[in-house]
């Protein structure tokens, strides 16, 4: 069975419940979430769709995960706004750092925005880097819970472990 | 039959510990004036969302959730059929109050006109779905939606205008309205 060092961090850090759309910077995260019981892991149709059942996640008691690649930020602009940010809700988000200028042109437009995106929303936001996991994992379920909001853990190309 | 008698209906029908998740706009708006309980979570935008905010809970909480979604909120998150449908949650109750236009913004047309909801959902995977037009007995209907195997999606056309003041907006904050209801969740109910 496949496995993650990310993933495992992130559950020894209370996240109970993924729910994402994959991202291939994200394969072997979500090859080990694909092993989890069908009750931990939902393959979302859209990204604002993990979002929204992070939320209701957290309202039944319950700490969610949303995973996505950069791309799938945008569609999440509204619910992250409007439920999240407004009821007060936290929500550790893995995503994925595309766009750098070697990176497909579909990816640079938003990608090479995305930490302006966040800013823009003063949603906290980090950098994974190799070998920081169980720190990373502790800051962004922390830094969720504590502040009772969205945050965020981009993972560039080869952080994926 | 009015949005408003419908989600009054809907609502005495329901025992105390089922979960309810309200559509933003007038659906929300109804429910609290109807009948506000602490278990009910109303949405005030993330409009298209409401099944996936209730499959969270579903996925959470041993309870039945009802989700009281639109047809113009489902058409918004179409993905929620598949989603519900392909995971199949046990105890999962889906009515979209279809009054065949977006009544909230003021009755612009919707495609639901056009589009058979109940088939998509079957479609999608639900265990029961079933449209009731005007002249049948809703009651009944409500309560057969109620009584189906999961997950079970009632498509209620009901009419397109409310001939009654649109209710008042719900006189909690967000956060109120989130606290409230994870502390209703967490405490233990009699009906348990």
């Amino acid at each position: 069975m496949a496995t993650s060092r990310r993933l495992e961090t992130l559950l020894d850090h209370g996240i109970e419940l993924v729910a994402g759309v994959p991202c291939s910077y994200l394969r072997r995260f979500f090859a080990a979430c694909e092993g989890l019981p069908a009750s931990r892991y939902v393959a979302a149709p859209r990204e604002d769709h993990a979002v929204a059942i992070g939320a209701g996640a957290w309202l039944g008691g319950r700490l969610a995960l949303a995973a996505m690649q950069n791309s799938g930020l945008g569609y999440c602009l509204e619910v992250l706004t409007s439920l999240h940010l407004m009821y007060r809700l936290p929500l550790p988000l893995l995503v994925s750092d595309r766009g750098e200028p070697s990176d497909f042109e579909e990816h640079r437009i938003l990608g090479q925005r995305t930490r302006k995106l966040l800013e823009l929303f003063a949603i906290p936001w980090r950098a994974a880097t190799l070998g920081e996991e169980e720190d990373e994992a502790a800051w962004l379920v922390g830094t969720a819970r504590t502040r009772c909001m969205p945050a965020v853990l981009l993972v560039g190309k080869g952080v994926d472990v | 039959m009015t949005r408003a008698e419908a989600v009054a209906l809907v609502l005495s029908r329901l025992t105390p510990e089922v979960l309810v998740v309200a559509a933003d706009g007038a659906i929300s708006r109804e429910a609290y004036r109807a009948a506000d309980r602490p278990r009910s979570f109303y949405m005030l935008g993330s409009m298209g969302h409401v099944a996936s905010i209730a499959l969270g809970l579903a996925l959470s909480r041993p309870e039945r959730v009802v989700a009281l979604d639109g047809d113009g909120n489902l058409l918004m998150g179409f993905g929620n059929l598949a989603l519900v449908g392909g995971l199949r949650p046990s105890r999962f109750y889906h009515l979209v109050l279809d009054n065949q236009c977006y009544a909230t913004t003021g009755g612009q047309t919707c495609l639901s006109r056009q589009v058979d909801l109940a088939a998509a959902a079957a479609g999608c995977g639900y265990a029961w779905a079933r449209r009731c037009g005007a002249g049948e007995d809703v009651a009944a209907a409500v309560d057969a939606w109620l009584s189906a195997p999961s997950p079970a999606l009632f498509d209620l056309v009901i009419d397109a205008l409310d001939p009654g003041p649109v209710a008042e907006r719900i006189p909690l904050s967000p956060e109120e309205m989130a606290e409230r209801f994870r502390d209703a969740v967490s405490a233990t109910l009699a009906a348990e």
